[in-house]
């Protein structure tokens, strides 16, 4: 305490300081010296030789003083911190409920930001948990207009061999499909598979923990060969180490399982297993297939731009020597990351952190206001200390320290509220929104952000109420008589019109993702079905080896099924009317017979579909002209097809009805054209509410092209089609003596809907919720300052009553002033949407930016709540009774 | 160390300085020249402190908060940097005289050994 004196009362320069010392020594000495009986001249000099060399006295003192400020400085600096604190405690201790009040406030800001920032790390900042992730690139062929089309496997194999710029390629087939093996209990049961090329694991840099991952020799030797999934390996196997090169079987097949790889490997989809797929020495002509999604680890340091044009150049030579099939087909590569991170998601992520950003300066906008009408009511104890010496810096510290302390505690229990976020999160993110790649965890960076965020919340929001609270003159107010100052009360209002801009703005954002929601659920998807089940029913190839014993059992399931009670209706079909079809973007060229030819790459696409006859009338699709498929269409009848309204049009006003198409693989050679009449139109289906134009395609009977892997699609007389399950299966088992069919992916055709409309769900709640929050907040806000000030007022209303003054006119005097803030405050934000939501555009769908019924709508909505938390003070101003106001000081 | 005298009694000094000073100081607050001068005297001019090292010491002193510094006003009516001793210095004082008995203890029963 009697150190920290100096720094006040000791101003004296340093050199100063040592140099009057000195100077005060060598004159004494030299007094001394004379008293002694030397003369004066040779006394000051010898006075002077005691002292030595001066210039090295002074630097060494200098240079000592200097560290004894600095040390000085520091302790009083900390002395006053811990006085601040210490001081700041008992202040939040002494008003528990303003404490509580804006601890929450705070928690629910930080918390909800530090929530939506574990997302956006995962999506945009993280890189892909792969070593080097940024050299791993997608390798799309294109052919056309399609620029996302999978390779075949020739041409992969050509770009990993000719390619310059990259180390490896290699590819995987994007769905995962089953596999059976007998179980634990005997019983056939299914496991995922993902069909992976021999490199895979080499390109995203995967080492196994046991075993070996798959060599080019294995390809070579063609061998049926598999690498387990950690986890697989623990659920099923225990960890058996000595299962690395024993032989499984799977499909009735034996494969030898070479290796394990760590848990957090994984591709695209999450797998049990991965089979290698032989892709060397295949035969000519499936370089003019696809099905292969590959992947590329660039070499270091290589653009990728600089990727793309090498396999350009690498790709315009096998066209030049393969002109049959590759003729119109280049590459694209991308990076991974934009691959599994979609546009949607990125975009959605972008939305989400500009959603919980505003909701964090709601909160912080709040606490600063309840700290200026805290700092308000203190302004006679500043007063007080300012009078007493305090600096106005000093003041502002001490008031930044109270918001900073407020901070941190509510970035502590923000923790909380985030930590707590994450845990829900992901049951109410809606599948397929996020790749299996990317987690949202509770880790080391999100607690720094939030810790970031409390800090800076704590400066923002402090140092504004702090500077408002100081700039006073003492001697008026210790002079006024009233208890406190009015000030501040204009900054109030304008962070409470920003609250309710931003709120605003919020809202109209919920507003437009609500309604894009409803037109989304509410679209005609062309089908009328409620609830239908389906189930993927694959009865392998090698038991069914001709065409005819696969008809005759799909046909013998088909009638075994319809036999089940509650079932109304049962086909079979290649895809579902809503989500991805089977075959992935695979697509086929079509052309009218008797039109003038059109060059290869020029001809347009349509989506082929192969159903049962039974398919129209089992998801009561609408034909609109002509007749479904039906009995005539046997194997051995004349090919036969129906399209649907949008190939249809196509024809420009023609009538489809008895016209031939001509459709084959992209690619492949003429003479690979099927060729069929068009018997019927199908009322068009949407597969996604949202998609941008209709899909062109093309049914085929079943019984003109037979696969296995056929989705059964079961229809309930009633209810519930995912009821049915369990005696679909057991009609199944029953044809299938020898259970050997995979029976997998069983949902109803509503959970796949409501997974398509997921996201659109999914965003719209986020953001109402969030703009719920703002809208509450921003309430508080109006409620914080009207209440204050009508206690302000307390005594002039008071003197007006007794003055004649109506409970109307008390009123309107209270309300009015409340009414301009959320006025104010609602133009703005109204204003902001205009501009701002443009930035949502395209996850609109049905509704504009500028849609008037939602900017009504929250304008209501936003009128009501203001009345509702008007409400109360304005009555309790209307309540004052003059006699207690005026005696009441 | 060229500018170190030899073999002077300053020498065998040195590390005593310290305890001088603060000792001194137990007297009430000084400036710099006084402190010298009241232990040259009370040493009868045996001990001299080298002018040099007084100010260098004392600033170290201060700076470990066992002296602290004040204005006062010296014999000659001008203003004079007063040095007094700390609580600490105090406390630091009883330390370096423990330290010393133990120290010229042993070295007498060394150089006094018959």
């Amino acid at each position: 305490m009697k150190r920290s004196l100096r720094a006040w009362l000791w101003r004296v320069p340093l050199d100063q300081e040592i140099e009057e010392e000195i100077d005060l020594h060598v004159e004494m000495r030299t007094r001394e010296l004379i008293a002694r009986g030397f003369d004066p001249a040779a006394a000051r000099e010898r006075a002077m030789a005691r002292m030595g060399d001066v210039a090295t006295v002074k630097r060494t003192c200098v240079d000592l003083g200097r560290k004894r400020d600095r040390e000085m400085h520091m302790a009083q600096w900390l002395g006053e911190l811990r006085h601040d604190l210490r001081f700041t405690l008992r202040q939040l201790r002494a008003t528990p409920t303003f404490t509580l009040v804006a601890t929450l406030t705070l928690a629910l800001g930080i918390g909800a930001n530090s929530g939506i920032f574990a997302l956006v790390d995962a999506t945009l900042l993280r890189p892909l948990p792969y070593p080097d992730a940024g050299r791993l690139v997608t390798i799309w062929e294109t052919s056309g207009t399609n620029t996302r089309r999978f390779a075949s496997a020739p041409n992969m194999l050509d770009w990993n061999t000719r390619s310059r710029t990259f180390e490896k390629v290699a590819g995987f087939t994007p769905n995962v499909g089953g596999m059976v093996m007998a179980g634990v209990d005997g019983m056939a049961e299914t496991y995922s598979r993902q069909w992976v090329t021999s490199g895979i694991f080499d390109v995203f840099g995967v080492k196994p923990i046991a075993g070996r991952t798959f060599l080019s020799s294995d390809d070579e030797r063609r061998a049926h060969v598999i690498v387990l999934s950690e986890g697989f390996w623990e659920a099923r196997f225990n960890r058996d180490p000595s299962l690395i090169g024993r032989e499984i079987k799977l499909d009735g097949i034996l494969w030898t399982v070479v290796g394990v790889v760590p848990k957090t490997f994984t591709i695209l989809g999450r797998t049990s297993f991965w089979a290698m797929r032989p892709i060397l020495n295949l035969p000519p002509r499936a370089r003019g297939g696809s099905g292969l999604q590959v992947v590329g680890r660039m070499k270091p340091g290589i653009a990728v731009a600089a990727g793309q044009a090498d396999l350009e150049a690498v790709a315009a030579g096998l066209t030049r020597e393969y002109p049959d099939t590759n003729t119109g087909r280049s590459v694209r590569i991308e990076p991974l990351h934009d691959t599994m991170i979609g546009t949607d998601l990125k975009l959605t992520s972008m939305l989400f952190l500009g959603v919980v950003g505003f909701v964090l300066l709601i909160c912080c906008a709040n606490v600063a206001n309840l700290l200026l009408a805290r700092a308000t009511a203190r302004t006679r104890e500043f007063a007080v200390r300012a009078a007493l010496g305090a600096g106005r810096r000093r003041i502002v510290r001490q008031l930044l320290t109270e918001s900073v302390v407020l901070s941190i505690i509510g970035g502590a229990a923000g923790l909380a509220v985030g930590w707590g976020i994450l845990e829900v999160a992901p049951r109410l993110i809606p599948d397929g929104l996020l790749p299996e790649t990317v987690s949202l965890k509770f880790d080391a960076r999100v607690i720094a952000f939030c810790a970031f965020a409390a800090l800076g919340v704590g400066v923002v929001f402090g140092i504004m109420p702090a500077w408002q609270a100081t700039s006073f003159s003492s001697p008026e107010v210790l002079g006024s008589e009233s208890r406190a100052v009015t000030g501040g009360g204009r900054l109030r209002s304008l962070l409470v019109a920003g609250e309710v801009a931003t709120a605003v703005l919020l809202l109209v954002g919920a507003g437009l993702l609500l309604r894009t929601l409803i037109a989304v659920q509410s679209y005609d998807r062309g089908y009328r079905a409620e609830s239908v089940l389906s189930m993927l029913v694959d009865p392998l190839g090698s038991s069914y080896p001709t065409p005819e014993a696969l008809q005759q059992f799909l046909d013998q399931v088909e009638q075994e099924v319809r036999a089940v009670p509650g079932v109304q209706d049962v086909a079979w079909s290649t895809a579902l009317p809503l989500g991805e079809s089977l075959y992935g973007d695979f697509a086929l060229t079509y052309e009218v017979a008797g039109d003038p030819p059109v060059e290869e790459s020029k001809r347009p696409t349509t989506r082929y579909q192969v159903v049962s006859g039974s398919y129209f009338s089992t998801i009561d699709l609408p034909i609109v002209a002509g007749r479904a498929f039906d009995s005539r269409d046997r194997r051995d009848s004349a090919k036969v097809c129906i399209v649907n309204e949008a190939f249809a049009r196509t024809l420009g006003g023609r009538s489809p009805i008895g016209m031939r198409v001509g459709f084959r693989v992209a690619g492949s050679r003429e003479g690979e054209t099927n060729y069929g009449e068009i018997v019927g139109v199908a009322k068009q289906v949407k597969g996604r509410p949202d998609e941008p134009k209709d899909y062109v395609q093309i049914y085929v009977p079943l019984a003109h092209d037979l696969s296995d892997d056929m989705l059964l699609l079961v229809r309930p007389r009633s209810g519930d089609a995912a009821a049915l399950t369990p005696a679909v299966r057991a009609a199944i088992a029953r044809i299938d003596k020898e259970q050997l069919v995979s029976v997998r992916d069983i949902t109803a055709l509503e959970d796949v809907e409501w997974s398509a409309t997921g996201r659109h769900r999914f965003r719209a709640a986020m953001v109402a919720a969030f703009a719920a929050l703002a809208l509450a907040l921003a309430m508080v806000g109006v409620f914080g300052i009207l209440a204050y000030s009508v206690q302000q007022r307390v005594r002039e209303l008071g003197v007006r009553r007794a003055l004649g003054a109506r409970t109307a006119d008390v009123l309107r005097l209270v309300a009015v002033n409340a009414a301009g803030v959320v006025g104010g405050g609602a133009a703005l934000g109204l204003l902001l949407s205009l501009v701002l939501g443009r930035l949502i555009g395209t996850m609109l769908f049905g509704v504009t930016p500028f849609d008037a019924l939602t900017f009504t709508a929250v304008a209501v909505v936003l009128a009501v709540t203001a009345a509702v938390s008007i409400a109360g003070p304005a009555w309790r101003a209307s309540r004052i009774d003059p006699a207690v106001a005026l005696r009441d000081r | 160390m060229p500018t170190e005298p030899s073999k002077t009694p300053n020498a065998l000094l040195h590390g005593a300085l310290d305890a001088l000073l603060l000792k001194t100081l137990t007297r009430g607050p000084s400036h710099g020249y006084a402190i010298a001068r009241s232990i040259e005297e009370t040493t009868g001019e045996a001990v001299q402190i080298e002018d040099g090292s007084l100010y260098p010491a004392l600033y170290r002193l201060e700076r470990k908060g066992w002296v602290e510094a004040e204005w006062g006003t010296s014999e000659l009516g001008r203003r004079a940097k007063l040095y007094r001793l700390t609580d600490a210095g105090r406390a630091q004082l009883a330390t370096e005289l423990a330290t010393w008995k133990k120290f010229s203890a042993g070295v007498s029963k060394v150089l006094f050994a018959s």
